[in-house]
């Protein structure tokens, strides 16, 4: 992460010093904190509302009956000894992915990352990295936000991409689980 | 559909007794904790993101993207989501609105870009949102990996729109 972040703003810098943009830069800076306080904020809203909702779910022993029917799948790629409380995360992270809902996924991939996290010490455990890499890959089956704005740009087809977006979302995360699973067998 | 939700969830609390106003606070105090805890992660990468994008350095980048993302099989219109798909969400938005103006929604690159925003996410702010939850600093092969399943997505995109 460090070396992403290093890479973008050491080669940003030099860049805009050498076209002569070093005073947007400035500004940008200045900017990009509040924008996060702000997002943070805008985020906060729908947090709270589905982390309530989750809530009640896992009281009335919702979750658990998720996690029953996708347990074995779970165990097999996030290994053996996953625990039930990060099992519960990981399937309500995943499902709400799928189903588009972001506000309900992050707060639970959190609590997953935070769970799977004690197994790795200072280095993310082959879970983690694998949690991960499912949540970068995206696994929504509806693209809702795409659609809407093809259909604002007077698209006479907007839900034309839904299966190639579908089938190239499941490519992609299949090859980053592929990858993984030949990565972590490979040692660190 | 979040109707639905939230009325299955109140009903399924009720016939099981759960006290709803008790668990709801109690999962919304959670949320809420999450909101805080993504921004350190979210200010360093909007930090990093928009030096990238004011020095111009960016724009530049997006114009040598047009062979990587012809040798996928997409359009070369379609290249500068390529690079800006997995750094930010709401910039590859404003870029993906920018392409269905110039191109039409239905061209092939219109299409393209299209399916390229609806099968990629924000790799840089999953990694750094979840890591910084977890505590962890270093990301392994994570990121490559991650950027490799984009890529494999973008050519699968490629198959269907070219």
């Amino acid at each position: 992460m460090s070396a992403a972040l290093f890479l973008m703003i050491v080669c940003g810098v030099i860049y805009a010093a050498c076209t002569g943009r070093i005073a947007a830069v400035e500004q940008a800076v200045l900017e990009a904190g509040q924008e996060a306080a702000r997002t943070a904020w805008r985020l906060a809203g729908g947090f709270a509302f589905f982390g309530g909702v989750i809530g009640i779910l896992e009281k009335a022993g919702a979750v658990r009956g998720l996690v029953r029917m996708i347990r074995r799948p779970l165990r097999a790629l996030f290994g053996r000894d996953t625990g039930q409380e990060a099992l519960e995360a990981i399937s309500l992270n995943l499902s709400a992915n799928m189903l588009g809902l972001g506000n309900a996924a992050t707060p639970m991939g959190m609590r997953a990352a935070r769970l799977l996290s004690a197994e790795g010490g200072g280095q993310p455990s082959a879970a983690l990295c694998l949690l991960l890499v499912i949540n970068a890959t995206s696994v929504q089956l509806m693209p809702t936000g795409v659609i809407a704005l093809r259909s604002a740009a007077g698209s006479a087809m907007p839900a034309a991409i839904l299966w190639p977006s579908l089938i190239a979302s499941a490519a992609s995360t299949g090859v980053g689980v592929l990858l993984c699973k030949l990565l972590e067998r490979g040692g660190r | 559909m979040i109707v639905w939700l939230i009325l299955g969830a109140a009903v399924m609390g009720f016939l099981r007794r759960v006290d709803l106003y008790d668990a709801f606070s109690e999962g919304a105090k959670e949320g809420l904790k999450s909101a805080v805890r993504i921004i350190p992660g979210l200010a360093a990468i909007l930090t990093a993101l928009r030096i990238l994008q004011a020095s111009g350095l960016m724009e530049a980048l997006q114009r040598l993207l047009v062979p990587l993302a012809e040798a996928l099989g997409l359009p070369g219109g379609a290249a500068p989501l390529l690079l800006i798909r997995p750094l930010s969400g709401s910039a590859s938005l404003a870029v993906l609105e920018d392409i269905l103006k110039r191109f039409g929604p239905d061209s092939v690159t219109g299409l393209a870009a299209s399916a390229m925003m609806g099968s990629g996410e924000t790799v840089l702010y999953t990694c750094a949102v979840y890591l910084s939850a977890a505590g962890i600093r270093r990301t392994r092969y994570v990121i490559p990996v991650s950027l490799a399943g984009w890529l494999a997505g973008c050519a699968v995109v490629g198959l269907f729109f070219r």
